[in-house]
């Protein structure tokens, strides 16, 4: 851990900026966040940029005087009130800032006086991050929606993505899990939410996503599947909904250790893979041996969420490649699982001698003016990626995502050496 | 901190049209139907294109985290480029609890240990501002320490929009640095560019015409801006706010305090340039200046002119309607009339009082001035046959289910549609729209659905 008294270029994002994207795999939801206007115009900013489509979210717009004289409850209670002027969501996910925590305003108090169905969830920014406010708030809609349950359908599966995996890959994912003869369902599913498409009603609240009621019913789900560690204990969370259902935690889904081991698993729940998985495996195990020549020798800087940095690291270590260090935006459990000489919780400017040695960089776009600098290949990957058009479906993960995540780092790698 | 007076004296701008019939200024903004920054956001806004100082954001990592490096101010700064950086002091639990000063002042010396920048700007925070960190005293003793300005920025998102967080910064730098430095020289020529951010190099557009007249940029605030260049700004003939209402308290006070004159222009498209240069020209009351003004403007504009002739025979006879906020709604309309279309309405929804005065003016008797456009810029592309809609995102959709054009107007924009060589940027992208045939095949409906 960086024992600098400061961030410089920092690859850090809040809390509550994960809770809203959190929020957008609901369908007909409006992320509601309890704090100054600014907070939410920013994240609303950033991930229009990063989708290149409307972003639902609304603000309670606390301001010196509400700080000051009001617990909450007023803004939160007007601001569901003029949203209902628009618009009826279905579902209301109402998260604090640092503003509001620091003041102590009480959620759970303000939530209960709403008509609407509401989830609340305690978000600060100034603790945990991006990927620990995506996980608080799946963890508070399986608390606060989900109905316990004694039976199962012995078909269901719940999965639980975790905060950097893109549209498309929970759409794999899910097809993923069907293959193997069960159905699906994702909590958040961006897959249908912020896949990119061309809609109606655009941006007045979330276009697509996980409905409310399957939420509800997802306790019947013969097991849960956690996608990387920070979603392990929202997956003890639901399972105590349902004493038959099984846990399964799998750290990734990147490479083809990581899906082996989510295969396995699900021919442990009695699941048989189809024809197109295996072919699938079969297509990866040719593509390893196809790209190891060029990635075998590189160098790579990969900087990111340490879920998704698990995943990435373990794929390229796969074919030999060697990730001179691993740039984690938060510190996790789960970095001691990293595939790099090095894992480090910091910032752009703690990366930047490592960077001079490198190959090739894979993180977000604030690396672009790195990479240019130093003369280095990249590929852009995690939030934000402000530059690329259709980042939501680019697919890196399970069998066929790893095919083409390696093949995309083998030729970028070497383009960049052939033309620089 | 602020001190109430200035707070109450921000909000209440006497120079905005719009204080002159509301008993109070800036409003507060409406829970769950507020979209738009914060003060903190607009202090940035105006401050962060100083590229020769660090901006150090003292708060938690949303402030910073998700704001650095989003804004295409250019500069010519050598070195370090410190409007592309992000420095935060990444606020965390513990300094909530126990303060964030001494951190704040470990930040600063960080900062100047390791880049020298000339100038540190800090910023407090809805966070910072709560738990009472006192930003004035540790800046002071920093400047002291350092022998640099240490300007501290009071701008707690909650004290209100972008606007107001403009002023806030505008009030920083009159407080901290303005008359704080000689200039080497001056001539009776010297201005200063206020409001200009030179986002896509939009000054870089007319600044060298203006030199070529022979009169100075003697700062700005902040395009291209060099925190060394405002200190001297005292002594300036002229203040030019450049599309910038909120930082007319700024000019005003230098008029208070220096006798500065001020005056308010926009470089957007042929008339309004050349409207700019011209008052700039004639506020300096130099005869000389005005005519040799008068000539190059002329000049500029035959070159323009020759240029957009293939432009404007295409754009004969083509509607547009215009959805932006402030003074997009205005300026954009002006540039597009320069190109020969025609503009049935523009949307004045997030405008202020000004804005709509001027846009009026621009569009004419017959303007349609749009206070709901989502509900009225359907019907008027049907009534109206319009050729193409320029506005944000959400309104994609409406261009497509009319097969008409569409320019994302509020997307963060890469090239310069600024002076008059930005026009023909402008031009050449309207012109593309128009051309291309994306608009009425994405919008197409499904072999497998009916036609409705």
């Amino acid at each position: 851990m960086s024992a600098k008294p400061l961030q410089v270029n920092p690859i850090k994002l809040s809390q509550p900026m994960g809770a809203t994207l959190a929020f957008l795999g609901v369908k007909e939801c409006m992320p509601l966040m309890h704090g100054a206007q600014g907070c939410a115009s920013f994240t609303k900013v950033f991930y229009t940029r990063h989708f290149h489509d409307p972003i639902a979210i609304q603000t309670t717009a606390v301001n010196d005087i509400t700080a000051v004289f009001d617990g909450g409850d007023v803004g939160i209670v007007t601001a569901v009130e003029n949203i209902t002027k628009k618009v009826t969501p279905k579902l209301i996910g109402l998260f604090s800032t640092g503003l509001t925590e620091t003041k102590g305003d009480d959620l759970r108090g303000a939530a209960s006086k709403l008509t609407l169905p509401v989830v609340w969830v305690n978000t600060p920014d100034y603790e945990g991050g991006f990927e620990s406010g995506w996980a608080l708030s799946v963890e508070a809609m399986i608390t606060q929606l989900v109905k316990p349950s004694s039976t199962i359908d012995s078909a269901k599966i719940a999965v639980l993505p975790h905060s950097t995996m893109k549209p498309i890959e929970v759409e794999r994912l899910k097809e993923f899990i069907e293959g193997f003869g069960f159905t699906a369902v994702a909590l958040p599913d961006l897959s249908t939410s912020l896949d990119g498409f061309l809609g109606e009603k655009q941006g007045q609240l979330s276009a697509g996503g996980v409905e409310v009621q399957d939420i509800m019913e997802l306790a019947s789900s013969m097991a849960v599947i956690a996608v990387g560690g920070s979603m392990a204990k929202a997956a003890g969370l639901l399972a105590q909904k349902n004493p038959l259902m099984k846990t399964v935690t799998v750290e990734s889904i990147g490479g083809l250790g990581a899906t082996d081991t989510l295969a396995k698993a699900l021919c442990d729940l009695g699941g048989r893979p189809s024809e197109k998985i295996k072919r699938w495996r079969a297509r990866l195990q040719d593509a390893m041996l196809d790209t190891h020549f060029i990635l075998g020798k590189a160098k790579v800087v990969v900087a990111g969420e340490p879920d998704w940095l698990v995943g990435v690291c373990s794929a390229l270590h796969e074919v030999g490649a060697t990730v001179s260090v691993a740039l984690s935006s938060v510190t996790s459990p789960v970095l001691q699982n990293v595939k790099a000489d090095q894992t480090i919780v910091g910032d752009l400017e703690d990366v930047q001698r490592f960077v001079e040695e490198c190959d090739m960089i894979i993180g977000n776009c604030h690396f672009e003016r790195v990479a240019k600098k130093y003369h280095k290949s990249l590929i852009v990957r995690g939030f934000p990626d402000w530059e690329s058009v259709g980042s939501q479906l680019f697919d890196d993960c399970l069998y066929e995502g790893g095919c083409g995540f390696l093949f995309n780092a083998a030729n970028t790698l070497e383009s960049h050496r052939a033309h620089g | 901190m602020l001190a109430r007076q200035t707070i109450k004296e921000l909000y209440n701008e006497s120079s905005c049209s719009h204080n002159a019939e509301k008993k109070s200024g800036c409003e507060k903004p409406k829970p769950g139907a507020t979209t738009g920054g914060c003060a903190f956001e607009g202090a940035q806004i105006s401050l962060f294109p100083y590229a020769d100082a660090v901006h150090l954001v003292h708060g938690p990592i949303t402030c910073l985290g998700a704001s650095w490096e989003t804004r295409q101010t250019k500069t010519s700064v050598a070195g370090y480029d410190f409007t592309q950086m992000g420095f935060t002091t990444d606020t965390s639990v513990n300094d909530v609890i126990f303060g964030g000063d001494k951190k704040l002042s470990d930040a600063i010396d960080y900062c100047v240990g390791h880049y020298a920048p000339s100038a540190v700007f800090v910023y407090s925070t809805c966070v910072t501002a709560l738990i009472g960190d006192d930003i004035d005293a540790v800046c002071k003793d920093a400047a002291a320490r350092h022998s640099i300005p240490v300007v501290p920025v009071h701008s707690p998102g909650f004290l209100g929009g972008k606007n107001f967080g403009s002023r806030i910064g505008g009030e920083a730098v009159l407080e901290h640095l303005v008359g704080t430095l000689e200039p080497e020289t001056t001539t009776p020529y010297d201005i200063n560019l206020i409001g200009e951010y030179n986002v896509t190099g939009d000054m870089w557009q007319y600044t060298p015409l203006l030199e070529s007249l022979g009169i100075r940029i003697l700062s700005t605030l902040a395009g291209d801006g060099r925190v060394e260049r405002i200190r001297t700004a005292h002594r300036a003939k002229l203040n030019v706010i450049v599309c910038a209402k909120s930082l007319v308290t700024f000019t005003r006070k230098m008029n208070e305090r220096y006798g500065i004159p001020f005056i308010s222009v926009s470089f957007y498209g042929k008339r309004d340039t050349s409207r700019a240069i011209l008052e700039i020209a004639t506020a300096l009351k130099d005869d000389e200046l005005i005519e040799r003004t008068k000539k190059l403007i002329e000049s500029e504009e035959a070159k323009l002119e020759a240029k957009l002739l293939e432009y404007k025979a295409f754009f004969a006879g083509k509607k547009a309607i215009l959805n932006t906020g402030g003074n997009k709604s205005w300026s954009i309309a002006s540039a597009l009339q320069d190109l020969g279309l025609e503009v049935v309405a523009t949307s004045v929804n997030k405008a202020t009082e000004d804005d709509i005065e001027k846009a009026r003016e621009y569009l004419g008797e017959n303007a349609i001035l749009m206070k709901v456009p989502g509900v009225e810029q359907p019907k008027l592309i049907k009534e109206h046959n319009v050729d193409i809609l320029l506005a944000g995102g959400r309104s994609l959709y409406t261009a497509l289910k009319n097969k008409i054009a569409f320019v994302d107007v509020n997307q963060e924009k890469k090239i310069s549609y600024g002076g008059y060589e930005g026009l023909l940027n402008l031009a050449e992208d309207v012109m593309h729209a128009l051309k291309n045939p994306v608009f009425k095949l994405a919008g197409s409906t499904a072999p497998w659905e009916v036609e409705s």
